[in-house]
């Protein structure tokens, strides 16, 4: 479990860094898909917390369910997270046709007043 | 779920409508603007209902893994404002040829607002705020120039970057009180609270997390600025407030947070050149009065929403956005007026709502804390001073257009109206405090700040440092919270 924490953890800090030190705005957004990545898998780790079966009424008990309000919660963040992913693409997709090369320096030293 | 209901008639309908009128005006495109009216007429009623109400009302939708509204007086008074301030924009906005698209992202954004203040859980207000964080995406690249894209990307990096830590806030409160509600901050873990402070205070555009905000208020399209100045920027005060009345260990963090923005911002916009920059930089200032003073905030940020939204507008209507240019040029002398007012407003001159406020606001501190906070004033007069001493011209200026004058009479008669709910605020010594700030601020610009030119660096502002800022704040937070 704490192993597991461990790559959580490291998932969301490589995508924060590469957040900050791509130089590519496609890249950027990627990182930031990165560290969205880690913190859906920290929902679903700490859901697993208390066990791993899925919370659905049947006959059977197969043993400690999962917690399942972390994974429905998540389920919203996932939706908005790729909606706000698939708006700032189309953003760069306007950017790309005036600057092709997408450096993020070059484009905010043409767009800071 | 049928005791809430009879407790609190109205608040469903009054949630869903802007969200079945904001999509459903693309059906009807003609009927835009008259139904954006409806919207914000509703919450007008409603935020008035709700600032009359006495007693604070919770509910628990679903159990406690559910939905947690509340709805006091201090929610009543940031709906009024989201009321005003959008119903103003659209006055503004009116005769202007905007396309159904732009009424179907005001609406939006307006309800998701009216979510926020309402709301009393993290993942509500998680996704009213993201609602919140796409719909001004949209409203900021709606010119779609290469600089709006530019600023609108800008915007939704830092706050969607802000965002996660928040979620993962708001999953570490879950983990140790199996619900999501406010209350549970108090027993949540240091790095819970730091984390989640950290995303409010970003969205809140408050100290070091809000240096995004100057470029994105004053890129945006006049009406824009106006909206994202006035109300929307409150959707992420509204949460820190709120959660510093309910744990007070908070409370004491953001009051002090709250003091180094509110000179932060001044500091910078005494400085400013650019009309639309030193208003966006005074917004980032005049969040810290809210947070230093919890129980006043409501009516601060009512006031200040209206006069914010008034100097917006009126900027984006002056002949030249900057100051040394305006003294050559011609202005209407309705713009003149609007401008003063609101200008004297946000500086706190007795007899308009801002005096009311900021007394209140500085009324129930500490003295080291009054004396930070009379220090921003004095900062915020000279600024203000900027607007209110631009020198005559004499050739007769064309008139503006009726669309503006509305909205302004509509917003300097909020600004008027708001001082009823403040009129304790009203003693000689107040009134004379008040002056003397203005005074000082005045005489201080006309002799010391306005014959210097002072040119502050920008580079915290570049992306790469916003987003870095996060993890210094980030400490910050978590160390003020373990200490």
């Amino acid at each position: 479990m704490s192993v597991l924490e461990a790559y959580i953890f490291a998932t969301l800090l490589l995508g924060f860094f590469g957040i900050i030190f791509k130089k590519n705005l496609m890249m950027k957004i990627i990182a930031m898909d990165v560290m969205s990545t880690g913190v859906i898998a920290y929902y679903v780790l700490i859901a697993a917390r208390g066990g791993f079966y899925t919370p659905i009424a049947t006959g059977a008990k197969p043993g400690p369910y999962a917690d399942p309000v972390p994974q429905a919660v998540i389920l919203t963040a996932i939706v908005i997270g790729f909606s706000i992913q698939a708006l700032m693409l189309v953003g760069v997709m306007k950017l790309a046709r005036n600057n092709p090369t997408l450096e993020t320096d070059q484009i905010e030293t043409n767009n800071m007043p | 779920m049928n005791a809430f209901l009879a407790e609190m008639p109205g608040v469903i309908p009054w949630i869903a409508l802007p969200f079945f009128i904001g999509f459903g005006i693309n059906l009807v495109p003609k009927l835009d603007r008259p139904l954006a009216l409806v919207v914000t007429l509703s919450s007008l009623v409603y935020g008035v209902m709700q600032l009359l109400q006495p007693l604070p009302q919770t509910v628990e939708l679903l159990g406690h893994f559910g939905v947690t509204l509340m709805i006091d007086a201090f929610s009543g008074a940031l709906i009024l404002t989201n009321g005003l301030v959008t119903l103003a924009v659209l006055l503004y906005c009116w005769q202007t040829g905007k396309s159904t698209f732009f009424y179907t992202q005001v609406v939006i954004i307006h309800g998701s607002v009216n979510a926020v203040f309402v709301c009393a859980d993290f993942i509500s207000l998680y996704v009213a705020l993201e609602v919140i964080g796409i719909a001004a995406f949209l409203l900021m690249t709606y010119p779609r120039s290469d600089r709006a894209l530019w600023v609108g990307l800008r915007y939704l990096f830092v706050s969607n970057t802000a965002m996660l830590f928040y979620l993962m806030g708001a999953l570490l409160v879950y983990q140790g009180n199996h619900s999501f509600a406010f209350t549970g901050l108090g027993s949540a873990p240091p790095e819970a609270i730091a984390l989640i402070i950290l995303g409010l205070l970003t969205k809140g555009g408050v100290f070091l997390s809000g240096l995004w905000l100057p470029l994105t208020h004053s890129e945006s399209e006049t009406p824009v600025s106006a909206l994202l100045s006035g109300v929307v920027i409150k959707a992420g005060i509204f949460p820190l407030v709120r959660c510093a009345m309910i744990v007070p260990e908070v409370g004491g963090i953001l009051a002090l947070l709250g003091m180094g923005t509110a000179l932060l911002g001044v500091g910078y916009a005494i400085w400013e050149t650019d009309s639309k920059r030193l208003l966006a930089l005074s917004t980032v200032s005049q969040v810290g009065f809210m947070l230093a003073a919890p129980p006043v905030a409501g009516f601060y940020a009512l006031t200040h929403g209206c006069s914010k939204a008034a100097l917006f507008l009126i900027a984006g209507n002056l002949p030249s956005r900057q100051f040394a240019q305006l003294a050559k040029l011609p202005i209407p002398p309705i713009l003149r007026g609007g401008m003063a007012i609101a200008a004297l407003s946000i500086a706190g001159l007795p007899g308009l709502g801002g005096f009311a406020a900021k007394t209140l606001a500085t009324k129930d501190l500490l003295p080291w804390q009054a004396t930070v906070l009379n220090l921003a004033a004095v900062g915020t007069a000279i600024a203000m001073a900027k607007f209110i001493l631009i020198p005559r011209h004499p050739t007769p200026a064309p008139q503006p257009a009726r669309g503006l004058v509305l909205a302004l009479v509509l917003l300097v008669g909020a600004i008027l109206g708001a001082n009823s709910l403040g009129l304790d605020a009203y003693t000689v010594a107040s009134g004379v405090k008040a002056i003397g700030i203005i005074a000082l601020g005045g005489l201080l610009y006309y002799f010391v700040v306005g014959r210097w030119n002072l040119k502050l660096p920008r580079g915290a502002e570049r992306i790469e440092h916003l987003i870095g800022v996060m993890t210094l704040m980030l400490t910050a937070l978590f160390w003020m919270v373990v200490t």
